[in-house]
């Protein structure tokens, strides 16, 4: 441990180019060169730009963007809708590569992840596995990358952000100066809206600023993270690049934006329904249950509150998180007009890591197997690891786009 | 109205009272205490309209005087600020007067409180039960009754019904029978002189609890009647009326076992503490799992195994073993629950498989039992 943060370490941080965009041209080529988004329902105030090509990002097309508006600026737009199956699969291509070259490998999302390549000498320079590996996506998926080398995850994420796509930045402590100090605060990782705000309030416009901030000043405006981020502005970041941060997964929520404010029951209970479904599926997906259940309330005036409520027992089913997320909105919901809600499922394990209460009224389901238990607990005794997976539970999920999606192939690569 | 009273049978009254009214409720007069005072003594009354409480002061009793200069009338006073004055009130007695304007003096010793009451016409009704078929039991035993149930009601309102005890009154038997579909317990006592009958009756299982603090406990009778949507539980100067819970409570008589394939005879203390102790590890209650394994026909083993925090086994001698070998996993709360509702040394327990429920009974004694569904380990 203390040789690995004492160690010069070289970090890889792979950015797939305009992911989604760039997974649709590979499948169509005749895409190539046009301006093309990725987005969700067309019909609905919710039809917002998820992606777009670097030909569309050219018009003015933004993530996040209305369609409409989009449209707008770029009227020859190539709209699609999101295909889900296929950047898993892209991504678990990916992802298969970079093992390939070292076990450190960290997904972050679908399309970026972090590798520690400290020990792949053997393979060459830290340039040549890049360009090697930038090659073979670029060869053999079709797909654009970038890729920023650094002694840490923070400058290796800043690096690849500065030359897109298909760039390969080397970004070492002694260029903060000229590279990194003079970008504007809020390109920095880690700074968002409100924290841009706060730091330009007392004077800080840039990543430098930030570096020769007073840090007393800094954590009374941002508390702890006022410290951490002066750290990463220097150059500092002990974080180890974790493969196994992917399998911890403490909650797994779902929330939408309703098409418009609404105090309408009917429509909100449809959106529970909708939501309860969506998280316990991911439930399912990760063979997990959780034992808490939040609920968040967005206003008509941005007003958010999040509401929980700890349970007894592991639930899993959507009828479960139903009824407590209703009675948690019922109980906490003022009235007034709501824009979004969410249901989170809090206190996840895996069901593997607990014990199952069986009940009175249905544990014959169960113990009409319990020969076949047994007898895989004791092979499971004999040959290490339950060696049976059960088959019915991969399930392809291609439904509807969600911002979940993007963490959930997590559950992919850790097969 | 006027009177003046005893404190400390006051106190008493009002505790009592106060075991029904919330804080929260849609009726804002059900915020308060209402007093009623009649020649024959005082009557306070607390209600969130799931449970009403009347206690009855007489003003006579046994020779003492509880209350004397009684002027007829009623009242209803803040439940937020009432029992704390009545509590700290300098002197052994107290007055209290209310005017027409609702305006009520509290006086003890030199201290004087004015409130503002409320109109105790407004108070709603409390439902007058036919007594006609009620049965008596001693408020000992009812006491017991809910103890060694209600702790197995259940928390959830994912099936209401469940958040209630059954109480089922058939040939002559009463049967108290609480579930939260994962364990189960139930007690069963002869009831004579009554031709009573009724089985679909479920009491909220907070109803019995208050009403389990509130009863001492002494061999005194309590009468029970029970309507289609009330029950209510009169003694000799209390009246307890709950609301009873909509639904059919399930059939469970169906559920347990009939027979067993293996059965331990065992002392309730030994196993007990051998849970308790094993239990230690489990302090976040992830289901705080326990596992039972049978050695030989004299020993049991207690395991429990938790990745994080480490392991404990420790092994019991248990009078006997009968049947096949057994390695089973549950809910050391639920074990220590069942066990500690017993309430006899020695216990059988009645396993049928690993992933069925199994019953607990006092050796000897069919009248109480408990049942657990086990937990199946990955």
């Amino acid at each position: 441990m203390t040789n690995q943060a004492t160690k010069r370490r070289v970090i890889f941080h792979i950015d797939m180019n305009c992911f989604y965009a760039s997974v649709e041209m590979a499948y169509n080529p005749k895409l190539k060169g046009r301006p093309v988004a990725i987005a969700g329902n067309p019909e609905e105030r919710r039809g917002i730009v998820v992606t777009s090509s670097y030909e569309a990002r050219a018009k003015g097309v933004k993530t996040t963007m209305n369609l409409w508006k989009a449209k707008k600026l770029c009227p020859e737009l190539i709209v699609l809708r999101p295909n889900f199956e296929r950047y898993r699969t892209a991504s678990r291509e990916i992802f298969k590569m970079l093992s390939e070259i070292t076990p450190f490998v960290q997904p972050v999302s679908i399309d970026e992840g972090y590798m520690d390549v400290t020990e792949s000498k053997g393979m060459g320079t830290p340039l040549d596995i890049a360009a090697n590996l930038q090659k073979r996506i670029a060869r053999e998926l079709d797909l654009p990358c970038s890729i920023g080398i650094a002694p840490n995850k923070f400058l290796a994420k800043m690096a690849s952000d500065m030359k897109k796509p298909m760039g390969i930045t080397v970004l070492r402590k002694r260029e903060m100066p000229s590279m990194l100090w003079p970008l504007p605060i809020e390109e920095m990782y880690g700074v968002g809206g409100k924290t841009a705000t706060k730091l330009k309030g007392i004077g800080i416009e840039t990543i430098g600023d930030l570096a020769r901030g007073n840090v007393y000043e800094l954590k009374q405006i941002l508390g702890i993270n006022g410290e951490r981020l002066k750290n990463r502005a220097n150059g500092v970041d002990q974080r180890p690049v974790d493969p196994d941060a992917v399998y911890e997964f403490k909650s797994i929520g779902n929330s939408k934006t309703l098409p418009q404010d609404t105090t309408d029951e009917t429509e909100i209970r449809a959106l529970m329904h909708y939501l309860a479904e969506n998280v316990a599926r991911r439930l399912k997906r990760k063979q997990a249950v959780g034992r808490s259940i939040q609920v968040m309330i967005r206003y008509h005036d941005r007003k958010t509150i999040t509401r929980s409520k700890k349970l007894r027992n592991y639930i899993e089913s959507k009828e479960d998180i139903l009824i407590i997320a209703n009675e948690l909105l019922q109980k906490h919901w003022n009235l007034e007009p709501i824009r979004l809600l969410g249901i989170t499922v809090q206190d996840v394990e895996e069901k593997q890591n607990i014990a199952q209460q069986l009940d009175l009224f249905s544990y014959e389901k169960v113990a009409g197997k319990e020969k076949l238990y047994k007898t895989i607990n004791e092979l499971s005794e004999k040959y290490g690891k339950n060696p049976f997976i059960s088959w019915n539970t991969t399930n392809t999920d291609n439904q509807s786009p969600s911002t979940s999606f993007q963490k959930d192939f997590l559950d992919d690569f850790k097969r | 109205m006027k009177f003046i009273i005893q404190r400390d049978q006051l106190i008493a009254s009002v505790q009592n009272v106060m075991k029904a009214i919330s804080s929260r409720t849609v009726i804002p007069i059900l915020t308060g205490i209402k007093i009623e005072a009649r020649q024959d003594g005082i009557t306070l009354t607390g209600s969130d309209s799931d449970i009403s409480i009347e206690s009855y002061i007489p003003a006579e009793e046994n020779g003492t005087v509880n209350v004397e200069y009684i002027e007829e009338g009623s009242i209803v006073l803040q439940a937020k600020y009432f029992p704390d004055i009545v509590r700290k009130l300098p002197e052994k007695t107290i007055e209290i007067h209310a005017d027409e304007n609702l305006k009520v003096t509290i006086r003890s010793g030199k201290a004087e409180f004015n409130l503002n009451g409320q109109d105790a016409t407004e108070y709603p009704q409390l439902p007058k039960l036919q007594t006609d078929d009620s049965f008596e039991l001693p408020i000992d035993l009812l006491k017991s009754l809910i103890k060694q149930t209600v702790f197995a009601v259940s928390t959830m309102e994912t099936r209401p019904i469940l958040t209630g005890v059954n109480v089922k009154l058939e040939n002559q038997t009463l049967t108290f029978t609480a579930t939260d579909s994962h364990r189960l317990a139930s007690r069963t006592i002869p009831v004579a002189d009554t031709t009573n009958e009724f089985s679909n009756v479920v009491v909220p299982g907070k109803s019995l609890n208050e009403l389990n603090k509130i009863l001492d406990d002494t061999e005194d009778k309590v009468e029970i009647s029970v309507t289609s949507n009330q029950i209510l539980f009169r003694t000799k100067h209390l009246n307890f009326l709950s609301r009873l819970l909509d639904g059919n409570y399930p059939e469970t008589s169906r559920l347990i076992p009939d027979q067993s394939k293996t059965v331990l005879h065992v002392k309730t203390k030994e196993l007990l503490s051998t849970i308790d102790r094993a239990s230690l590890l489990a302090k976040e209650e992830r289901n705080n799992v326990v596992r039972l394994t049978t050695q030989g026909d004299q020993l049991v083993e207690i395991a429990s195994n938790h990745p994080e925090v480490g392991n404990v086994t420790e092994e019991v001698t248990v009078s006997s073993i009968e049947g096949e070998e057994l390695k089973i996993s549950f809910s050391s709360k639920y074990m220590m629950d069942a066990l500690k509702a017993i309430e006899f040394e020695d216990v059988n327990i009645e396993f049928t498989g690993a992933l069925r429920p199994f019953i607990i009974h006092p050796a000897n004694e069919d009248s109480i039992l408990q049942l657990i569904v086990p937990v199946r380990t990955y």
